[in-house]
């Protein structure tokens, strides 16, 4: 359980989040938004599961466990958003949905 | 030593899909990417000793919510955004630097709470009788009332993406111009 320094799994989990944060604003299309959201929740497992390893506890698994239900909600509430979305104005970028511009 | 091989070897599976999954146009092969990344992601859950984390991993996220995400990506056409650029390539660019700043906190965080992080406790249990037994008796004993808040999230959020995802009877019209 020593040979892997915790450094190595948070240099992973922090370049991971990075691109997921890129991906969550450069990205046009909505539902690639939502798939690199996921990759940033994912980022952050790594991270509990890494510190987890190092300090010898459990409570960052458990974390994690929460994290994995907590994203399916989000999946299944963030794609059923889109699919309103898209039947209701038939858009797919979120440059289009303007509705609530000041 | 084998141990960090496998690790980094991981690692770098998974950095390289999520560079995939970032710069690909095609939603597909967007959605390719994302699960091989996830199955990356669990191999490092294994590697970790967190078997428990990892098998959920792959049950959950590489397969349930993946499938999930392709059962949307066919119900929505796509002949409209396969037309448009897929990346808002100006606001990239230059939201690259509050990123690398973020990079940047993230990194003395993270060296500050190596430096303050404190020896295991658990260890002898977690090797004398298995991680998973650990994991169980921990969540429900000391997060017994987090874990029945979480089920009720699950419940609510079902409820909520039935209502918001059902077909209504009239559509609504564009009032606002």
């Amino acid at each position: 359980m020593k040979t892997i320094p915790v450094e190595a799994y948070f240099v992973v989990s922090m370049i991971l989040f990075g691109l997921g944060v890129l991906g969550l604003i450069a990205r046009r299309n909505l539902i690639t938004v939502l798939m690199s959201l996921e990759l940033a929740l994912n980022a952050v497992n790594v991270a509990f599961v890494g510190a987890d390893a190092h300090m010898g506890l459990v409570e960052g698994q458990i974390f994690a466990l929460f994290i994995i239900a907590l994203a399916a909600v989000e999946a299944a509430v963030g794609l059923g958003i889109i699919i309103a979305i898209f039947r209701y104005r038939y858009v797919d970028s979120t440059d289009e949905i303007t509705d609530m511009r000041g | 030593m084998v141990r960090f091989l496998i690790f980094l070897v991981f690692s770098a599976w998974a950095i390289i899909s999520a560079i995939g999954v970032v710069t690909f146009t095609n939603p597909i092969y967007v959605i390719l990417w994302l699960l091989s990344s996830l199955i990356a992601v669990a191999g490092i859950f294994f590697v970790a000793g967190a078997e428990l984390v990892g098998a959920l991993q792959l049950l959950i996220y590489a397969v349930a919510i993946a499938v999930f995400y392709v059962f949307v990506l066919t119900a929505v056409p796509w002949e409209k955004a396969v037309r448009k650029d897929p990346h808002y390539r100006t606001e990239g660019v230059l939201s690259l630097p509050l990123v690398l700043l973020l990079y940047l906190e993230m990194a003395v965080v993270f060296l500050l709470g190596v430096v303050a992080s404190p020896e295991g406790k658990f260890r002898e249990a977690i090797a004398k009788i298995g991680n998973a037994e650990v994991v169980g008796s921990v969540l429900f004993t000391k997060y017994f009332f987090a874990f029945e808040v979480v089920s009720l999230v699950l419940l609510i959020g079902m409820i909520g993406a039935v209502l918001i995802g059902r077909k209504e009877s009239q559509t609504y019209e564009d009032d606002t111009g």
